[in-house]
């Protein structure tokens, strides 16, 4: 382990070692913030593409993913200044939008509505995108990309982490899409149902 | 599992010995002769980075991308389906056809749907193309294509028509002009003769030493011309202070809508950049350099090619091996680090930050990446004296600045001006005033990204750094000048659906962000409340400048123009 650093964190002082980053730091000391693309776990890289884990630190311009920026000697980082929240919660809001509602959820308890309940955004104000089908093709599995939030996770797990190589997310924009090899129903694709991308 | 969208009914993915189970002969299967024809046409031992050079390929000989060639080239490649079909997917000059579906028509017409283009009746001409139901051709929207002075722009295949009107559309198809037209600029012969690469062949024989040359760029006040105005001297510095081996990324992707000045230079003077880019490399340490180019930009792709071989002949350019790059339509790339995902043959998706890419680059190193027009003038500044540059500005700025002027103007185009200049002296001193009939009402300093000045803010300087108090920046220096004929609520409309388009759709404040607020701004009444949320979350949490710009339009509507609502 390297040289430990001293930060602060929602007026905490924290202690950290060389490596960790701001999230880790936090969740050791307790602070909760919300993340949704980022999975601790080690064989999992960690992306930074969901937002929801932005936090604030003096003296820069745009808020940080926590998730990958690594705190540095006498940093000021607020997860929970009024700024910081607004963005974490509209991202919430955001990715709301395009699901289906939580009384229709095809998983109630998944981390987006426990992450929404807690900053308390519970409906969305934004319209939605055009819907999504699902692919139902698959005996073991289904995929229900109308409440996908493009996370990557799935492309990670797939890719990375067991090497299947099966899941890929195409097109670019609010056009990005999982996809099955050429966009294949996932029953006809290569894919071995390894079960990895539902972690 | 986030939202729970891929769901496993429990216990049915393994093998009673718990084994991984592959129950299915799944996937697409890749025949032999497919395989034999990708392998003649990308040639042995294919290169992971040149993936995007293989895809134009396929779809230069083809018309299309077929899944049958796709599947065939990831085999050859050893890739993974998934892998080679996301990044065919993420480029818009790419026609991925799947089995069973028909494969474009022969012929494809792009018409420029970007503001300039836009306030010179693009959408009219969409709708009489439309209309005229010509042959096997298909009509496409496109962005930007860097010919804003000559609005509106269609290209028929390769070949751009400028001022394009119906008439001269069917021409071009009905007589198949689809090749770019190849210039008429200073070839290397001519730019030899009249001095050029005699500071480069100094700097070979030690009449110059890199120090000096880096003093001098520091001396000129050189800021990056690609937008982001990082000083030039400081960076080559920075790149050369990190570990060999180092490389550099020559970015020519100008898809920011409304410029055009790097198009110019390279049609008109080429060698200019060659040589400055050769210096770049030699004072920094640089082994490759990458010079990628927009596909909206043919004729450059080809002159460059060209030239650069001669240079190579010539052995002016022995220390350095030079690789040049197609993009493949994604305004994206413009954004370094997205580029450089894109030079490494993947979709371009930008990179969180740090590390910077002068450090973290190209497959992982240390990396130069230098706009085409701040290499253009290394050469004038080291020959001149950097002083001859630092003491152009006006208004106390320092430098030139090659403002790309469209719009109601009388006389657009590429203007070379003092940095620092206000828009009335760039508008009456350099473009001829307002079109008759037209007065004038408000700009976009720096494109779509820069936000939207109103007329009554005509005595800023423009210039890095200085429009930030209004909520603006300058850019690339692209000046769009609107007129009382323009509503600046259709304005920031076609610059929301320009980002929402060229979005990467990495990170959800601008891929979500965007989609949403250009839902909202089409509208009749806009959402204040909601329109400004989105501003924040794009501004505050977006990975890149892309999203973090794309707030602007809708913050300068509510501030400037509230009458338009
Ligand atoms: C969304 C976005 C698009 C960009 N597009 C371009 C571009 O088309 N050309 C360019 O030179 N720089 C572009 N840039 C700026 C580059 O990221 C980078 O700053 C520049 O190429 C560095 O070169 P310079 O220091 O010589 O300006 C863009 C930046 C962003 C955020
Ligand atoms: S399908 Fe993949 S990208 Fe979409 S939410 Fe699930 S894990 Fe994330
Ligand atoms: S801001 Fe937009 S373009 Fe940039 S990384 Fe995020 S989604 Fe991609
Ligand atoms: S959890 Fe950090 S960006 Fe998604
Ligand atoms: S060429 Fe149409 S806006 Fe630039």
């Amino acid at each position: 382990m390297g040289n430990t650093i001293r930060f602060t964190l929602d007026g905490k002082t924290i202690e950290s070692s060389d490596g960790e980053t701001i999230w880790q730091a936090a969740d050791r000391v307790n602070i909760p913030i919300p993340h949704l693309c980022y999975l601790p776990q080690p064989d999992y890289r960690t992306d930074g593409n969901c937002r929801a884990c932005v936090v604030e630190i003096e003296g820069e311009g745009a808020l940080a993913a926590s998730c990958l920026r690594k705190p540095a000697e006498g940093m000021v980082v607020r997860s929970d200044s009024e700024r910081a929240r607004k963005s974490q919660s509209l991202v919430m809001e955001l990715l709301m939008a395009d699901q289906p509602s939580r009384e229709k959820a095809h998983e109630r308890e998944s981390r987006l509505w426990e992450w929404a309940e807690t900053l308390d955004t519970t409906s969305s104000r934004f319209p939605a995108r055009d819907s999504i089908d699902r692919d139902l093709s698959h005996p073991a599995m289904h995929v229900a990309l109308d409440a996908c939030i493009q996370c990557n996770l799935c492309v990670r797990a797939c890719r990375e982490v067991q090497v299947n190589d099966v899941i890929g997310m195409a097109h670019r924009g609010h056009h990005a899409k999982i996809v099955f090899d050429f966009d294949d129903p996932m029953g006809a694709s290569t894919c071995v149902a390894c079960g990895e991308c539902v972690f | 599992m986030q939202a729970n969208t891929i769901e496993v009914m429990a216990g049915r993915f393994r093998n009673s010995d718990g084994r991984k189970a592959r129950p299915y002969t799944k996937g697409r299967q890749v025949d032999r002769l497919t395989k034999a024809e990708i392998k003649a046409l990308i040639g042995e031992s294919p290169r992971r980075d040149l993936l995007i050079e293989y895809l134009h390929l396929i779809q230069d000989r083809h018309g299309h991308l077929s899944s049958k060639n796709l599947a065939a080239l990831a085999d050859e490649m050893c890739l993974a389906q998934s892998e080679v079909y996301e990044v065919a997917t993420f480029y818009a000059h790419f026609d991925v056809v799947h089995e069973g579906e028909n494969p474009p028509p022969p012929m494809t017409i792009r018409v420029c749907d970007s503001i300039s283009c836009e306030l010179a009746n693009a959408e009219k001409l969409v709708h009489d193309l439309e209309q005229a139901s010509l042959k096997d051709v298909r009509i496409l929207r496109a962005p930007c294509m860097g010919r804003c002075a000559t609005a509106p722009v269609a290209e028929v295949g390769h070949n751009h028509v400028d001022h394009a009107t119906l008439k001269k559309i069917t021409e071009a198809v009905a007589g198949k002009h689809i090749h770019p037209a190849i210039p008429d600029y200073i070839g290397f012969d001519d730019y030899c003769g009249s001095g050029g690469y005699r500071l480069w062949k100094n700097c070979l024989k030690g009449r110059y030493s890199p120090e000096r040359i880096l003093d001098d760029l520091d001396t000129s006040r050189l800021k990056g011309l690609g937008g982001a105005g990082f000083p030039t001297g400081r960076k080559w510095r920075i790149v050369g202070g990190y570990e060999a081996p180092r490389l550099m990324a020559v970015n020519i992707d100008e898809g920011e809508p409304g410029t055009f000045k790097d198009r110019y230079y390279l049609e008109s003077d080429p060698h200019r950049f060659i040589e400055g880019m050769l210096i770049a490399a030699w004072v920094v340490g640089i082994e490759k350099s990458y010079v990628y180019i927009r596909d909206e930009y043919p004729a450059i792709i080809a002159l460059l090619k060209e030239e650069i071989a001669k240079v190579q002949s010539a052995g002016l350019a022995d220390h350095l091996e030079i690789e040049i790059r197609r993009g493949a339509g994604a305004y994206i790339c413009g954004e370094e680090s997205a580029m450089i995902e894109s030079i490494e043959g993947k979709r371009g998706l930008p990179r969180n930050r740090p590390p910077y890419v002068a450090e973290v680059g190209l497959f992982g190193r240390p990396t130069l990446e230098n706009n085409v027009e701040t290499l253009h003038w290394v050469r004038d500044i080291i020959e001149k004296g950097p002083k001859w540059f630092s003491e152009s500005g006006a208004n106390g700025c320092s430098g030139l600045r090659s403002y790309s002027v469209s719009g109601r103007v009388k006389e657009p185009g590429v203007k070379l001006a003092s940095a620092g200049i206000t828009i009335r002296e760039l508008i009456e001193g350099h473009c001829g005033g307002m079109l008759d009939g037209h007065k004038f009402k408000s700009y976009l300093p720096g494109g779509a990204s820069g936000g939207i000045l109103p007329a009554s803010i005509d005595n800023v300087p423009l210039d890095f750094g200085t429009l930030h108090e209004y909520g603006c920046f300058i850019g690339s220096a692209a000046i769009v000048v609107f007129s009382d004929q323009d509503n600046m609520k259709d304005v920031a409309l076609n610059l929301m659906r320009f980002f929402r388009d060229e979005s990467c759709g990495q990170c959800t404040p601008c891929r979500s962000g965007t989609e949403k607020a250009a839902r909202l701004m089409a509208k009749p009444e806009w959402d204040m409340e909601l329109l400004e949320d989105l501003s924040t979350v794009m501004t505050d949490a977006s990975i890149c400048g892309l999203g973090q710009a794309a707030g602007n339009p809708i913050n300068c509507v509510f501030k400037y123009f509230p009458e338009d609502l």
